[in-house]
């Protein structure tokens, strides 16, 4: 699959969400993690049981 | 008056093995394996009154639904809800833990930014993630833990927001005026569902906006279990009541994008505080309903609503009456209004362009996208199972596993927060609020609360019971007030200051200054 997860970056809104007090640390809007193959995630939605949302019953809740 | 606002999250709950009769039971034993070293319980019940209606009435019981009440059996944990099955826990960070019908949810402190809030609405889902890790550890079960709203077979479960506003609102008014809004917002708030819970009403779609729309079958009541209303007239303030009153919003869904989360919040509390005083849209929606769950399944995106004069109005028409009005009140306020503002204008316009271009902010996008890129690679059909698994998926929050989780480490989602903001919050209460007086006491005094509620916490304090009373503890002064108390070095110190600090309120209001809170402290 090809991720087109760029192509869906587009800048439309603010980028920095709410500026920070002053003084307080800079104030990045994306998680200083490194960032895993775009396949990763094909991997991940591949390893999902099919079956999952047909088992998964819950209580009534508020 | 502080504009306080919180999230109430009922997370849906999978233990491998189990059937929806021992989810009550599963639900308590993870909030139990909460295993930091301090919480503080139990919490009061007695001050609650979920029947009580903001109308001015009572009801004699509240609606359970037939379907659930088929997995209660006499004796069962679910049928008689002791203190033990719910497991009330308050966390050092002012926040609430507990089970509630077979769900662990986290409610968030009072938070006043909109900021602090989705730190601490993130905070809980790592909170409740560790339990059911250490519950995994325990007893060798698989669990997943979902951040969502419904089980797909009808069963739905809420993630609630309380708004602080003013008494004098008469309750009518504020119908009249947040009705077309809650029916509208799903545009952008909606966190996207696949499929239909109630087919053949309105048409039956692969895919559709919000997760609750499905469920509300009345406009306005005060129940929540069944026959759910758009809006809930619970009449449970958590603050003096001649003065305050909560608005309980059930009709959302629940966000993983922390953007949506902001922006759901921020822009409710913004009409809140125009309705309250005084301001009105100046249109009503013609089965507002019929026209929620319209919206959530309008496969061409036209989004129009009828309105009760016979016009016909597109909802994004609808949300920015809203949002011009706000923009003339608020356009000077502080720096995250005015975020939120722009943030508001400039996800209207995108929903108006191209939906699409809010798949890093938006969660009904972010997923029909994810969704729809597997089912072109893998040649699948929307109607297979395992796309409305991976719906489920979506809202793991098993950082492993969820899919949401994985497009955020992609970098493909927008933050409002950082990682290190969201590790402060599990610790840590809002200083800003009464959430810090309740979470210093958690963290630094838990074998001295006897019992704890969101605006009374009761102290077995040396040959006395104490009750520190913060109904009143919404006002703007209250950050003041946390500095005098955070000098406190010990329990007496911080028990007699918080007594100075009343007596000074009592003081300044006999003085004719503006009335700042009426706490009454009880010894």
């Amino acid at each position: 699959m090809q991720w087109r997860a760029d192509d869906r970056l587009t800048r439309t809104i603010p980028s920095d969400p709410i500026t920070r007090k002053g003084g307080e640390e800079g104030g990045p809007t994306a998680p200083k993690v490194s960032r895993p193959d775009v396949n990763d995630l094909l991997k991940r939605m591949k390893r999902v049981d099919p079956d999952q949302a047909r088992r998964y019953r819950q209580r009534s809740g508020e | 008056m502080q504009r306080l606002v919180g999230l109430e999250t009922e997370y849906g709950l999978y233990v491998e093995g189990k059937n929806p009769s021992e989810l009550v039971f599963e639900a308590a034993e993870v909030v139990r394996s909460y295993n930091a070293s301090t919480f503080a319980s139990p919490w009061d019940y007695r001050r609650e009154d979920p029947r009580k209606d903001a109308r001015g009435f009572h009801v004699e019981y509240l609606q359970a639904d037939p379907v659930d009440a088929q997995y209660d059996t006499e004796g069962t944990a679910s049928a008689c809800m002791s203190a033990e099955t719910r497991s009330d826990r308050v966390l050092p960070n002012g926040a609430r833990l507990y089970n509630d019908h077979g769900h662990p949810e986290y409610s968030t402190p009072e938070c006043v930014s909109l900021r602090e809030l989705v730190a601490h609405d993130r905070a809980g889902e790592r909170i409740v993630w560790s339990c059911a890790q250490e519950y995994m550890r325990r007893t060798g079960l698989k669990v997943h833990i979902y951040k969502n709203n419904t089980d797909f077979h009808g069963a739905s479960y809420g993630c609630h927001e309380g708004y602080l506003m003013r008494r004098s609102v008469p309750f009518e008014q504020i119908i009249r005026g947040m009705m077309p809004f809650f029916v509208t917002r799903i545009l952008y708030a909606g966190a996207g569902k696949v499929g239909v819970e109630t087919p053949g009403v309105f048409g039956d779609v692969p895919y559709q906006l919000s997760q609750r729309a499905d469920f509300f079958s009345v406009e306005a009541s005060v129940d929540t279990l069944y026959q759910r209303p758009i809006i809930n007239t619970r009449d449970e303030p958590h603050a003096t009541p001649s003065r305050y009153r909560r608005l309980h919003v059930i009709c959302g869904d629940a966000n993983m994008s922390e953007y949506a989360t902001a922006l759901k919040v921020g822009t409710t509390r913004l009409v809140a505080e125009m309705i309250e005083t005084g301001w009105q849209p100046g249109i009503a929606i013609r089965n507002p309903v019929e026209t929620i769950r319209r919206l959530s399944r309008d496969p061409q995106w036209k989004w129009n609503v009828e309105l009760e004069d016979g016009r016909t109005m597109p909802a994004i028409e609808v949300l920015r009456l809203y949002l011009r009005e706000a923009q003339s009140r608020f356009a000077h306020a502080d720096t995250e209004t005015q975020w939120l503002l722009m943030a508001w204008e400039s996800t209207l316009d995108a929903l108006e362009r191209d939906p699409q271009q809010l798949a890093d902010s938006i969660d009904w996008v972010a997923k029909r996208l994810l969704l729809e890129q597997f089912i072109e690679s893998e040649g699948v059909d929307w109607k297979e199972p395992i796309v409305q698994s991976l719906d489920l998926a979506y809202h793991s929050i098993d950082p492993q596993d969820g899919l949401f989780a994985g497009l955020e480490q992609m970098g493909a989602v927008r933050r409002v927060v950082t990682d290190k903001d969201i590790e402060r919050a599990m610790c840590h209460p809002p200083s800003s609020t009464r959430a810090w007086v309740r979470g210093t006491l958690v963290e630094r005094y838990p074998q001295a609360i006897s019992a704890i509620t969101w605006s009374r916490v009761q102290l077995t304090f040396g040959e006395q019971a104490v009750t520190l009373d913060m109904h009143d503890w919404v006002t703007q002064r209250v950050p003041q007030k946390v500095q005098r108390l955070a000098k406190a070095h010990n329990l007496t110190e911080f028990v007699n200051t918080f007594r100075q600090l009343h007596a000074s309120r009592k003081s300044e209001e006999e003085g004719g200054n503006q009335p700042c809170s009426g706490e009454q402290t009880t010894d």
